[in-house]
């Protein structure tokens, strides 16, 4: 080529300023695009990574095991067990095995086929529940039925569900759970939190279609199980309580239930508490009273009838201990005493001369007694339990000190036991006492406490003047068993003198033996108790009461207190609480306290109730048989006339009352066949000589036999048996003279 | 070379194919560039497709790379045959080529839809190709050819602007009907920058700009609703969060890949969009994978290869033996550069959503294997540019 064509076709200057023009306007270009790229990537990197995620990821919980609920010896009461939640996905499902899958797993699960093809029906859907809480063996079936038809968008979700071992027992303590197991009454909703521990969770990143891209990329938190409650409850006192309790409401026909509290004294614990009638936890929902179903069922307005349902549903799920307030009646004279001897008001020397009424400013007031107690010291004026004796020593106290006393008590706040929903208390405040509700509260109306409350005062009074925190769950445990945290409340305060303390129990002791408080006597056990019978104001019946009884023991040094409470009872035994409640408390002391180990102790008058083993006299010559069973306490009858015992009756080992005869036979074939006599309302002195004269043993139960006024109101076996002679009767003590 | 023999004869074959001279070199910064470009490009494809290949090819990861990765071979074979190549020879063929494409464009229009375009043209056991892909080509290799012979008379209309627009504005048409319009935009930039560098009056470009404007406000005006198309298509640009189950579905992924990557992203593999939440992750949506996984750092690599390409393309052209080799330079790596804008951008939601693939990084053997072609085509220019004095 030569020059001239080279310079033709030589790139031009021209070409070279124009490039650059072009590199520039590229560069420009690309500039705008990082400068995009910097605000989207690192200015609001924050914004899009979280959007990101919302559709990138799919976040599925882990259900964490709630804790376990155990008596204080590590017995079950409440427990989770693993179960099944069945559920469809209809974005993954395919629509073409619809018809098919609601078959399926209708007839697996009992669920109505049309509501399982309408959930199918969601297909923007990942979750939508068929069936909760399936067992394990169903939970199979519906796997076993997926795999062999190659279904896809039916799945399995592990999940807990809630056990009660017991059914019904200690119901009111231990609450329930609702169907995803959140606790919705007592320790179940009160210890909630602890109890459910912390949800796991997977997070797993879905495609575009939303489906799951493999374990490869999975995130996993491990859940955290719930903490279990070791509880102060012991299993065996609360089946004495429940028991005991359950036989009393249905005998007195108790209408608007029944209550009953074993606590510790000295540290506030709750050994038992039960409420009467009690629903199942396992099915809370069901009406314990099968009658009063019905009756709501009938109700014919819808709307009206669910609501009469679940109104009636949340009453039988409270706690009447602890949600519900009454008027203590005669049994808060413990506290005005208390309070009257610390504050130095009155003295063990003060005297009252009861007339069987008192008029305070223009209200008359009556005693129980319509006659009156006459003269009478301060403690007899608790053992009688006397109103007017009461008003004076509440009006010379002074609203200052009473409600002083009352706040100490802890009657003013709640005792804030753990359980949920406790009521606060209604009183009347030294601002706002008049001098008419002073007296009537001074003998325990017109304030509105709860049960709990009122324990708990009890307990003060006896323990030594120390305020406890009444408790359920003595300590928080992992799952391993390992206490996590220790929960036992310390004592409050001191309210009362020891002193006063002390006095306080030897007036209760001496009112369980003698006064109105002799249905709770145990013999060879220190009971102190006083009895409570409380008119209620605030219902359309005029005659509808309360009836309640608190026993302590051992009264030396109190390691329990107990409180029955009757709310309206109707039955043929009328509503005074020491012939209601009083028997309760001691039947219950009568089992719980050898239960705790505590060894009864006999006084000299309670010989006649201690027991002895019977000790073998078979073989013996008759001399020495005597002789032997003289050394414990036994005598001897001889039925034959042979020198040799060949059989005796009771048998050897058998638990007799001190001063019981044994029958020795040394003769075959002697026939000693005795009647049972008819010994309901007899004296204990009648009984004594009915039984004594037919060679039948006695066992005393009941109120002390050293009284008047005390009968028998029950004994086994029944008059008109044919039984040997031997045979020990056990005769049941009751003083119906009380009118407290 | 020629002074050998005097005597010509009348056929001489080296018109037709001749190969370059022994001992030019071709340009080694350019060559390692488009390899560099080739090798990231690929190994994106892999990350990004192999889950849509799970998807749509039962479980075959590979089957897009496997296609890729034969037509990269190919590619550059052919890139390293074309550097042999005498690039002079192509303008014998340059005429002769835009007939053969003006017969493709309307052969295509007569070929099955797809998506409800004419683009592809399947020959039976070969495989298919895009004749719009062709007629760049054909067009960088015409409008070269014009811009040499008559660089003296491009200010005139005449030959400056008239047979440019003729031809464009034919085959524009043609492209209209497919209807291929980011193959139109494409098309159109790149004779604009021919013509812009090969010395086309700059007036008639404001009077371009000034119909183009006229025109739009006649559209206004004759089609009123036309406005609030405008403003809607805009307002989806801007925020395409507003309308997720419509046409600003794929925007908004794109966004989230690339926001959610970060300054250096979640790493190579690691990409959670590509499992079916942006739409072609293999394709049009490549990039928004590169910045999801290596971060913003990893997209700024992508851009500044593709500058770097453009610009040492530049270099090569203002240092070409001729005219004609400098034209075809620029025209090929004007479009490589500006294809490479267009799908940045748009994944970037920079500018409105539109089909276009990033070049070497899509999926596409056709495509591929042409690129390369034409980088091979740019080496030969290279040979023969002076690249290493200053003049």
């Amino acid at each position: 080529m030569d020059n001239n064509k080279r310079n033709q076709t030589a790139v031009t200057n021209s070409i070279r300023q124009r490039t650059i023009i072009l590199a520039g306007a590229a560069l420009l270009c690309f500039a705008v695009v990082v400068a995009n790229m910097f605000r989207i990537q690192i200015v609001n990197y924050e914004k899009y990574k979280t959007r990101a995620t919302q559709i990138q990821l799919r976040e599925t919980e882990l259900s964490a095991k709630r804790g376990v609920i155990y008596d204080a010896n590590m017995k079950v009461l409440a427990q989770s067990a693993t179960v099944w939640t069945i559920f469809v996905s209809p974005a993954e499902s395919d629509e073409e095995q619809h018809e098919l899958v609601a078959q399926g797993l209708s007839e697996i699960l009992e669920v109505d086929k049309e509501t399982i093809l309408k959930k199918l029906q969601n297909t923007g859907s990942y979750y939508e529940v068929v069936k909760q809480k399936v067992d394990k063996p169903v939970a199979d079936r519906v796997s076993e039925f997926c795999n062999e038809n190659d279904i896809v968008g039916v799945n399995i979700a592990e999940d807990y569900k809630r056990y009660y071992p017991y059914g019904n027992f200690a119901a009111t303590i231990l609450g329930f759970c609702g169907s995803d197991n959140q606790g919705l009454a007592g320790l179940e909703s009160y210890y909630d939190e602890e109890l459910t521990g912390e949800k796991g969770r997977i997070i797993s990143a879905k495609n575009g279609l939303g489906l799951d891209m493999g374990v490869d990329y999975e995130i996993m938190n491990e859940s955290k199980d719930g903490y279990s409650l070791q509880t102060t409850i012991d299993e065996t006192i609360q089946h004495y309580l429940e028991k005991r309790l359950k036989l009393a409401a249905e005998e007195h026909k108790v209408e608007e239930g029944s209550v009953g509290i074993v606590m510790n004294v000295k540290t506030g614990a709750i050994l038992a508490m039960a409420v009467y009638p009690a629903f199942d936890p396992n099915d809370p929902y069901t009406l314990v009273d099968s009658r009063l179903y019905d009756s709501l069922m009938s109700i014919e307005n819808d709307e009206e009838r669910t609501r009469a349902i679940s109104r009636a549903r949340q009453k039988q799920w409270r706690n009447k201990a602890v949600n519900d307030l009454y008027e203590p009646g005669s049994v808060f004279k413990i506290v005005t005493a208390s309070a009257a001897l610390d504050s130095g008001s009155s003295s063990l020397a003060s005297t009252f001369n009861c007339t069987g009424s008192v008029k305070v400013e223009d209200t008359v007031m009556r005693c129980a007694q319509t006659y009156g107690h006459g003269f009478e010291t301060f403690s007899q004026a608790l053992i009688n339990s006397c109103n007017p004796a009461f008003i004076d020593i509440g009006l010379t106290m002074g609203k200052d000190v009473f409600y002083d006393y009352f706040y100490s008590f802890g009657l003013a706040e709640k005792t804030g036991i753990d359980l949920p929903g406790e009521q606060k208390s209604i009183y009347y405040t030294d601002k706002t006492h008049t001098t008419v509700s002073l007296a009537s509260c001074a003998f325990g109306q017109s304030n509105k406490i709860t049960p709990i409350q009122m324990i708990t005062a009890v307990a003060t009074a006896v323990n030594g003047g120390n305020l406890v925190t009444p408790h359920l769950v003595s300590n928080l445990l992992d799952s391993e068993g390992n206490v996590v945290e220790e929960l036992t409340p310390p004592v409050r305060r001191q309210v009362i003198s020891e002193d006063v303390s002390r006095t306080i129990r030897s007036i209760l002791q001496e009112n369980v033996k003698n006064g109105n408080g002799k249905n709770a006597y145990v013999a060879g056990y220190r009971i102190g108790g006083k009895s409570g019978t409380s008119q209620k104001l605030d219902t359309e019946r005029e005659d509808d009461y309360i009836a309640s009884f608190v026993g302590v023991a051992p009264c030396d040094d109190p390691e329990i207190a107990i409180l029955i409470l009757f709310d309206t009872p109707m039955g043929e035994s009328g509503y005074y609480g020491g012939q209601l409640a009083g028997p309760v408390v001691g039947g219950l002391m009568g089992e719980v306290l050898p239960y705790l180990g505590i060894e009864p102790v006999y006084s000299a008058d309670e010989q006649s109730r201690a027991n002895v083993i019977v000790s073998s006299i078979t073989g013996y010559n008759i001399t020495d048989a005597a002789v032997k069973l003289q050394r414990s306490g036994l005598k001897v009858k001889t039925v034959g006339s042979g020198d040799t015992v060949i059989s005796q009756y009771p048998a050897y080992g058998t638990s007799v009352a001190a001063g019981s005869t044994i029958i020795a036979y040394t003769e075959e074939g002697a026939s000693s066949m005795v009647t049972v006599p008819d010994l309901v309302g007899k004296s204990p002195s009648a009984t004594y000589n009915a039984l004594t004269s037919r060679v039948l043993n006695i066992k005393e139960e009941g109120a002390y036999s050293g009284n008047s006024g005390v009968t028998v109101s029950a004994q086994i076996p029944a008059a008109g048996d044919k039984v040997p002679m031997g045979t020990v009767i056990t005769v049941t003590y009751m003083d119906k003279s009380s009118l407290e | 070379m020629a002074s050998k023999s005097k005597v010509k004869p009348k056929f001489n074959i080296q018109k037709y194919f001749k190969f370059t001279e022994k001992g030019a070199k071709i340009d080694m910064p350019i060559f390692l560039i488009t390899m560099t470009i080739l090798v990231f490009g690929l190994i994106m494809l892999y990350s990004a497709s192999y889950v849509v290949g799970i998807y749509r090819f039962s479980g075959d990861s590979l089957h897009y790379i496997k296609d890729q990765v034969i037509f990269a071979v190919l590619g550059v074979a052919a890139m390293l045959f074309a550097s042999k190549v005498d690039y002079h020879v192509y303008r014998r063929y340059a005429f002769a080529l835009l007939i053969l494409v003006y017969i493709l464009l309307v052969i295509v229009l007569f070929m099955p839809a797809y998506k409800g375009c004419h683009r592809w043209i399947t020959i039976k056991g070969v495989g298919t190709f895009q004749p719009s892909e062709i007629a760049k080509f054909a067009v960088i290799l015409i409008f070269a050819n014009m811009i040499e012979k008559n660089y003296s008379k491009m200010k005139t209309f005449q030959y400056g602007i008239a047979p440019f627009l003729i031809i464009l504005v034919s085959i524009v048409a043609l492209m209209f009907f497919e209807p291929h319009l980011s193959g139109i935009v494409i098309i159109s930039a790149v004779s604009a920058i021919m013509m812009f560098i090969g010395g086309s009056d700059v007036k008639w470009f404001g009077i371009g700009l000034g119909i183009i404007a006229v025109a739009i406000v006649a559209v206004i005006i004759i089609f009123p609703s036309s406005v609030s198309y405008a403003r809607s298509r805009v307002e989806m640009w801007l925020h395409p969060e507003k309308d997720l189950q419509g046409a600003g579905y794929q925007a908004y992924q794109s966004l989230l890949a690339i926001g959610s990557g970060g300054l250096f992203g979640l790493g190579l593999g690691n990409g959670r969009q590509k499992h079916l939440h942006l739409p072609e992750p293999q394709n049009d949506f490549i990039f928004s994978v590169v910045c999801e996984e290596l971060g913003f750092v990893g997209g700024i690599a992508v851009i500044a290869l593709f500058v770097a390409l453009f610009l040492r393309g530049i270099y090569i052209a203002t240092r070409a033996k001729d005219k004609f080799g400098a034209m075809l330079v620029i025209g090929i790596v004007s479009q490589i550069a500006l294809q490479a804008f267009l799908n940045v951008a748009v994944a970037t939601g920079t500018i409105p959503t539109t089909g276009i693939s990033l070049p070497f990084f899509s999926e596409g053997g056709t495509s591929l294997l042409m690129l390369l072609g034409e980088m091979g085509i740019v080496l030969s220019v290279s040979r023969y540019a002076n690249l290493e004095k200053e003049e």
